[in-house]
């Protein structure tokens, strides 16, 4: 069979690359994890994500039903659909420590900037996936958390209403909304995401992992080089273990707190009190709600929205600002701080304004 | 001396008659020029131009024509005044096609009607309910006729015993009515529909009804139980003691909400006024009464079964569907319990005890489901645990990691 495949396909050429990968060893090491936790933990929403498709009805009529009953008539369906939220839960937590101990690293220099903003660009997708799964259950929170967070492009000059109209199917939430974003968390996402997944795992595998500047430098004082163990089975090994200590994670999330279905959204009714958003974009809503209405004549939620864009932007091509000397890392690392400080304590402000 | 005599006799005859006089013609104060009221701009009047003249007439000679003063109109001829344009069908039409004109016939056939065709102006004419000079429309939550406050306006006079005295009327039904189920709905959930004074006896022609027509005034609202009362034994049991029907168990104005605990034989069964467990149909009180707790009980049960399993995170939606049906029994039934028999009560009641028995089944299977999975998690957490520590063994044998 081996024989047969290599005449077919380089196998002998991958199990070569296999055999001579290598993973540095080193202080920091624990942190290579995290992209491999954050791989598993979308390989579940992939798996969870498919076999929910199989019962779930995209229209407003039949999306709430159709969600119970995957909770209560389908055998494991309740396992399937609350591992489902909790794993996207745990995704964009993994997703945003991979992130930052990537920036503090400074794993994103040279060669590794395309790696970098493939990954970047893969955090906004997990995000894109959260903001219109949330909805597709059509419970109460979703439907007004999906009009609030639609509303914020409105505040774009010229397009924003075009864009809110776009976002939405219609001037409203409607099953409209529903249906295009049913359409975008199962079929556009998943189709962006496989490439920029592609194309960041092959990255890795290129360049390999990136070894900390201050590892590199103490390593050339030292003279001596730095450890690597083997990919398989050592590092290969671990991760498994990791991953096998997530799976149990989930099953007990799954299990003792199970994933609530919530009150059917009715669209008449007002919206009730205190609703936020998913955890992850409470930042951004604490922030929205704090900038002033106008400030010198231009929309506050304007201002606001530019702020986050350029940050975004910053964001996606920090290799190229980042010019690679001792002090700009430090800017990056002090302006890293700063954010990672204001998204904290903007999400524990909107929990605690939320709850009193 | 004679002729001192004769003045003294004639001026005490007249200072006499003077005094009879004063006291047989209305008060003076009634036909004295008071000073002119001025009409609310949301009077009903002033918004549709009617003028002070349209009611007073011309104003008294002497008044300015800048303040002009008119003569005050003498209650009993308020009503009449006010017929003058709200009886007339073709007049009224001009400001509202479908308005109502029979408001004065309804007003000369109630008690107040009657009493101030007598001369008794102490009874309610028109302004007293609507205002003089500020009459709102009645759907304006501000009138004093609006269903929200016309139990208030009927209280001003009511529930004031020295009024209420001389006409042999209990001025304590304000306050029963405060207390009633029906005053709850109106007062405290805002439901418009309630019953106030008026949608019991009536709001132009007033009248407290009869024995033999309260069960006709209940069901204008309650309508099935007055169905079912009219064809129970009881109706004609009633009718032939005099009793006033729904009264009898529900009071008047103090109006509670039933309980299952009525029927019965102890306090507070309504029952046990009139009947104990050797009197004729004391099995069917006593049937019903055990049905009704007994329903209610075990749904009580059926629900904090449900809730155990749903706080523990199982859904239970066809509990929930079997307990509205069993409430819905429960409900029908208090209906059906004005049937006085058992027949028709016994069925709903195995309705409802099927409802019970697949809400129970539903929260117990819910929390079967919960072992279930919790089972199934110490399972699979067991063979997690054995692959991790195979895993751990496994990494521990590797071979030393080498610069």
């Amino acid at each position: 069979m081996k024989a047969w495949l290599a005449d077919r396909l380089p196998v002998a050429e991958v199990e070569a690359a296999i055999a001579h990968k290598t993973v540095p060893q080193h202080r920091h090491s624990i942190w290579y994890y995290l992209g491999g936790m954050t791989l598993f933990f979308f390989g579940v929403q992939v798996v969870t994500g498919i076999l929910l498709l199989l019962y779930y009805r995209p229209s407003a009529a039949e999306a709430y039903d159709s969600v119970q009953f995957i909770m209560t008539r389908v055998p494991f369906g309740w396992l399937i659909r609350s591992i489902h939220s909790w794993a996207a839960n745990l995704l964009v937590a993994a997703a945003f420590i991979h992130l930052f101990s990537v920036l503090f690293l400074k794993a994103y220099r040279r060669p590794r900037e395309i790696t970098w903003i493939t990954g970047v660009l893969l955090l906004f997708v997990i995000l894109a996936f959260g903001f219109t799964g949330y909805l597709l259950p059509w419970n109460e929170l979703a439907f007004f958390a999906t009009r609030v967070g639609t509303d914020i492009a409105g505040a774009v000059p010229f397009v924003g209403e075009a864009t809110v109209r776009f976002l939405r199917g219609g001037p409203e939430v409607t099953g409209a909304t529903l249906t295009r974003f049913y359409g975008v968390h199962v079929a556009v996402l998943p189709a962006i995401a496989t490439v920029l997944v592609g194309l960041h795992l092959l990255l890795v595998q290129y360049h390999g992992m990136s070894v900390p500047p201050s590892v590199e430098s103490e390593a050339r004082r030292a003279g001596r080089p730095i450890p690597a163990m083997p990919f398989v089975p050592h590092f290969a090994l671990r991760d498994l273990f990791g991953w096998t200590v997530a799976l149990a994670m989930l099953a007990g999330l799954s299990a003792f707190l199970p994933w609530e279905l919530g009150v059917r959204a009715d669209p008449f009714a007002p919206a009730p009190a205190g609703i936020q958003p998913e955890w992850y974009f409470l930042w951004t809503f604490q922030a929205l709600k704090l900038v002033p209405a106008t400030v010198l004549g231009v929309s506050g939620e304007l201002i606001a929205l530019v702020g986050m864009t350029a940050g975004a932007l910053a964001l996606v091509f920090l290799p190229m600002l980042d010019r690679n000397t001792d002090r700009s890392r430090a800017i990056v690392t002090w302006a890293a701080i700063g954010a990672l400080g204001f998204m904290v304590a903007m999400t524990l402000l909107a929990l605690v304004g939320g709850h009193s | 001396m004679t002729r001192t005599l004769v003045v003294l006799f004639v001026v005490t005859v007249a200072l006499a008659g003077a005094v009879v006089v004063r006291a047989v013609v209305p008060a003076p104060q009634e036909v004295q020029p008071r000073q002119p009221a001025v009409p609310d701009a949301a009077d009903v009047h002033v918004r549709n131009g009617v003028t002070c003249e349209a009611c007073h007439g011309t104003p008294l000679a002497g008044s300015s024509a800048t303040a002009p003063i008119y003569a005050p109109i003498a209650r009993t001829a308020i009503a009449p005044l006010c017929a003058r344009c709200h009886a007339d069908a073709a007049y009224m039409r001009q400001f509202a096609p479908q308005v109502r004109v029979d408001q004065y016939a309804q007003y000369q056939t109630s008690v107040h009607g009657q009493q101030m065709a007598k001369g008794e102006t102490r009874v309610a004419t028109c302004s007293d309910c609507h205002s003089a000079h500020g009459v709102l429309h009645v759907r304006d939550t501000r009138s004093p006729v609006a269903p929200a406050n016309v139990a208030g306006t009927c209280a001003r006079c009511h529930a004031d015993a020295d009024l209420m005295t001389p006409f042999d009327r209990s001025p304590e039904a304000f306050s029963d009515w405060k207390g009633s189920v029906h005053a709850a709905a109106l007062l405290e959930r805002g439901d418009l529909s309630a019953p106030t004074c008026s949608t019991c006896h009536g709001s132009h022609g007033a009248t407290p009804p009869g024995v033999d027509t309260v069960a006709n005034v209940c069901a204008q609202c309650h309508v099935r139980e007055a169905e079912l009362f009219r064809a129970s034994p009881k109706q004609p049991v009633f009718a032939a003691m005099e009793l006033a029907d729904c009264l009898v168990c529900h009071n008047n104005h103090a109006i509670e909400r039933p309980d299952d605990s009525w029927i019965g034989f102890e306090s507070p069964a309504v029952c046990a006024i009139c009947h104990d467990e050797t009197t004729n149909g004391a099995n069917v009180i006593r049937s019903v009464g055990d049905g009704l707790r007994a329903l209610r009980r075990d749904t009580d049960e059926a629900v904090s079964l449900v809730a155990r399993a749903e706080e523990a995170g199982v859904l239970v939606e066809d509990g929930h569907l079997a307990l509205a049906s069993a409430r819905e029994a429960h409900v029908r039934l208090r209906v059906l319990v004005h049937a006085f028999a058992a027949p028709p009560f016994d069925e709903v009641l195995a309705e409802g005890r099927t409802a019970v028995e697949a809400a129970r089944a539903a929260g117990t299977a819910g929390l079967d489901e919960l072992d279930f999975r919790r089972t199934g998690l110490a399972i699979a957490t067991l063979f997690i645990l054995g692959f991790l520590v195979t895993l751990y063994i496994k990494i521990r044998r590797l071979p030393p990691i080498t610069n």
